[in-house]
């Protein structure tokens, strides 16, 4: 399948723990344009893990219906966004020793190098999903494109996602059930990453934190390349859940109240201020300190960065072992853009300045549709993009030998 | 060998040594103090001292080396073991991330437990502000340090100082963070006096610690005036000791002691005593000590030590159902749930997600025993 053959309609689903999206776009004179839009919340997801998946089949059949409604055409193939703790990601290495006696690099060499990192077997059981370039080196130093340059060694690296294989099947076979192809996956963080992120931010150094209502994905850009990607089993409803735990509310209530009273970050001014849950005084009603709403939230939030912040340090520990590398202004000067749902929470920004140490900015997608400049929609809205470019080359799985080094020097 | 058994309170490193010294001075007789560390500065004069490594470090701290700590105390294993015999309880409390701390520690934990001792240690861990370093050195040091003693505590003082107020003056912070540990103590050595109403001896003590190696549950609480020991019962089952990382709040054998004023009645200390196996267990054994001291006019002390062998769920349930719905009651009074239903929410039929070892579905408020802001 080569971007010749793209199609003019253009798919996307990305199914979330709280909603389930679907875009559909075309290509009208090289500008993409929304044809139809549709949310519907999830059933049968918990935690990011498919519990039931009769409900959750329903649910996407009925988003794949509306969007077909709303585009006047049937879809017969989507890009699906993959993500969560069960995507792993990991670093694989392909050396190659230049031959040549005068050390110029020839394309059998790269062929060979690639050919290399391919060749590592994911783990028993799991399949891989996606692989993302990252810089090829020769002789230790980056090269954008080392076909004819001269040196000894030469070292391509991808960072290859893996999932469990019966996981993946289930997913494609949900899509499959309705008579439509997985044209592709691309990585959930990626793809929010596409949405909230520019180019210098990439060039820079940037860490995109996508917190949805049942994960939180991360992914680092830098220089350009993805660095390193990763999920935790937490998100909004964890906050929602500590809140409905603190409070003794029921998780609706405590929904509300997170969305309208709750901080990233507490204040000892927040312990003076009262709020009431409905608001109309009314019988039922009932009083909160907002101190104490605050204070469940925020030890919440910044727990979740920090796990974050560990989890970003011990991958980049294991491709940088022993130098050192500190999660800072220096190494990331774009910091963090936030997205997904859970970046509307008051003072998101200022908690990961005091988490991390980093500026922060709230992620939404620039798009056409107002309605979807929100970060909660950067997952889709970038899944679009990202599936409009054709998904950067990093983003594509390279499927034969052919296609990777295709890939390889399509940028 | 004395008739009183003895029990012989040990420094160890700076940290070990300061919070000693703040707080020998409020325990009995039968206690003795040890101080010792590296440091010339931090052994404080006219007390009982050992001085480590004088080789090693010229009578300077180790500069944060675990490994000049560890060989500073082997260089003086003679005199330790000198100092520890005859002791039939060791209470090493000491401070971890540093050198001293880090290094001597589980070496002298493992010389008081040759000699026969029965060894409880209080290990405070570094602040989070510290850095990752001294956490990571801290963390390995605790497990090597657990496996050693009878029973190991980890005194998280990040927790304990978000006890007292914001605006409170930093002794006062250390002195509320010292309260906690030095009531426990406190307890531990009563007990064993003579004079006691219920008394028990070290070989129960060890019979509840029989385990080493893991975690074990620690609480002190302090009450006055109208229903003291029950007062005490319930602050020690709020005691942020008994609900820092990686603590138990289950466990099969406890050690409760209890002690009040001459007008404490056995109905109170007995009421004190059900709420505290209502909350933490003791379902197997429970070693029980009363005592009456008329210092204690009108304050009650309740402290708890307890294995960490799990208490199996089901049975546990039943049997607290049957106990007069005492349980209940503590339910409602105890801000601590511990029905693993009502901590975890709505993931309460959710598969369990555990990241360092915790379960991360309970809220974080929870697990880290900050006290929400009350009143509305």
């Amino acid at each position: 399948m080569t971007p010749k053959t793209l199609p003019s309609l253009i798919a996307v689903i990305d199914v979330g723990t709280a909603k389930t999206v679907s875009l559909v776009g075309q290509m009208i004179a090289g500008q993409a344009r929304m044809l139809s839009f549709s949310e519907r919340p999830t059933k049968g997801v918990v935690k990011g893990v498919v519990t039931d998946l009769e409900q959750l089949h329903a649910c996407v059949h009925e988003v794949v219906h509306d969007v077909e409604r709303g585009a006047g055409r049937s879809v017969d193939q989507v890009y699906l966004s993959l993500g969560g703790p069960a995507a792993e990601g990991e670093r694989v290495k392909g050396l190659v020793m230049v031959p040549a006696r005068d050390g110029k690099v020839t394309q059998k060499d790269l062929q060979e190098a690639v050919a290399s990192a391919r060749r590592q077997e994911p783990p028993a059981g799991r399949t891989t999903i996606l692989y993302m370039r990252q810089p090829t080196m020769l002789d230790g130093k980056p090269v954008a494109s080392p076909v004819g340059m001269t040196g000894r060694r030469l070292e391509v690296s991808f960072w290859r996602v893996t999932m469990e294989e019966a996981l993946v099947r289930l997913r494609v076979g949900m899509i499959n059930g309705m008579s439509i192809r997985v044209r592709d996956f691309i990585l959930s963080s990626h793809a929010a990453a596409c949405a909230a992120a520019q180019d210098a931010d990439k060039h820079g150094g940037v860490l995109v934190i996508d917190m949805g209502a049942g994960t939180t994905d991360w992914i680092l850009y830098y220089k350009d390349h993805i660095l390193c990607a990763g999920s935790l089993p937490l998100g909004g409803e964890h906050l929602t859940n500590d809140l409905s735990v603190a409070l003794r509310v029921s998780r609706e209530t405590a929904e509300d109240i997170k969305c309208r009273f709750g901080s990233g970050v507490h204040r000892e001014a927040d312990l003076n201020q009262t709020i009431w849950k409905d608001g109309d005084r009314g019988l039922g009603d009932q009083q909160f300190n907002r101190g104490t709403i605050t204070k469940v939230l925020s030890l919440r939030y910044q727990e979740t960065l920090d796990l974050v912040r560990k989890d970003v340090m011990r991958h980049l520990e294991g491709i940088f072992p022993g130098h050192g590398v500190r999660l800072d202004q220096h190494m990331l000067p774009s910091g963090v853009i936030l997205t997904g749902g859970s970046a509307n929470l008051a003072d998101a920004c200022e908690a990961v300045q005091q988490s991390l140490g980093l500026t922060a900015r709230v992620g939404a997608p620039v798009f056409d549709s107002e309605s979807l400049r929100k970060p909660e929609y950067a997952g889709v809205v970038g899944l679009m993009r990202a599936a409009i470019t054709d998904a950067p080359p990093a983003a594509r799985r390279p499927r034969g030998l052919w296609d990777q080094i295709r890939v390889l020097f399509r940028f | 060998m004395e008739r009183t058994p003895s029990i012989l309170l040990l420094g160890l490193g700076g940290a070990g040594c300061s919070m000693v010294s703040r707080l020998s001075s409020g325990l009995t007789s039968e206690v003795g103090a040890l101080f010792v560390d590296t440091d010339e500065r931090s052994l404080p004069a006219g007390r009982v001292t050992l001085q480590l490594g004088r080789q090693q470090t010229r009578g300077m701290g180790t500069g944060g080396e675990v490994g000049s700590g560890l060989a500073a105390a082997e260089s003086e294993e003679a005199a330790l073991r000198r100092a520890l015999a005859g002791a039939h309880v060791v209470v090493l409390v000491t401070g971890l991330g540093g050198g001293t701390g880090s290094g001597a520690a589980p070496f002298i934990a493992a010389c008081a437990s040759d000699t026969g001792a029965t060894v409880l240690c209080f290990a405070t861990m570094p602040f989070s502000h510290e850095g990752e370093r001294r956490q990571r050195e801290a963390d390995q040091a605790a497990t090597v340090l657990a496996g050693r003693c009878h029973g190991f505590i980890a005194v998280h003082n990040d927790l304990l100082l978000q006890q007292v107020p914001a605006d409170a003056p930093m002794p006062d912070a250390f002195a509320a963070a010292d309260a906690w540990v030095g009531g426990a103590i406190r307890g531990i050595a009563a007990a064993f006096a003579p004079g006691a109403l219920v008394s028990a001896d070290p070989s129960a003590l060890r019979s509840i610690l029989s385990t080493r190696g893991s975690p074990t549950l620690c609480a002190f609480g302090a009450g006055e005036g109208q229903g003291a020991a029950m007062k005490a019962a319930r602050a020690a089952a709020d005691c942020p000791l008994a609900h820092g990382p990686g603590a138990v709040t289950k466990v099969a054998s406890l050690f409760v002691h209890v002690s009040g004023g001459l007008e404490l009645t056995s109905t109170d200390a007995f009421e004190a005593v059900a709420a505290v196996r209502a909350k933490f267990g003791g379902e197997t054994s429970t070693v029980l000590c009363a005592r009456t001291d008329p210092a204690l006019a009108g304050r009650a002390e309740v402290s708890v030590l307890g294995a960490s062998l799990p208490v199996p769920r089901a049975p546990a349930k039943g049997r607290k159902g049957a106990k007069s719905g005492k349980g209940d009651e503590s339910q409602t009074v105890f801000p601590f749930a511990t029905d693993e239903a009502v901590r975890r929410g709505f993931f309460g039929g959710a598969p369990l997600t555990i990241v360092d070892g915790q379960d991360i579905d309970v809220p974080t408020y929870i697990r880290r025993a900050v006290r929400l802001p009350s009143g509305y």
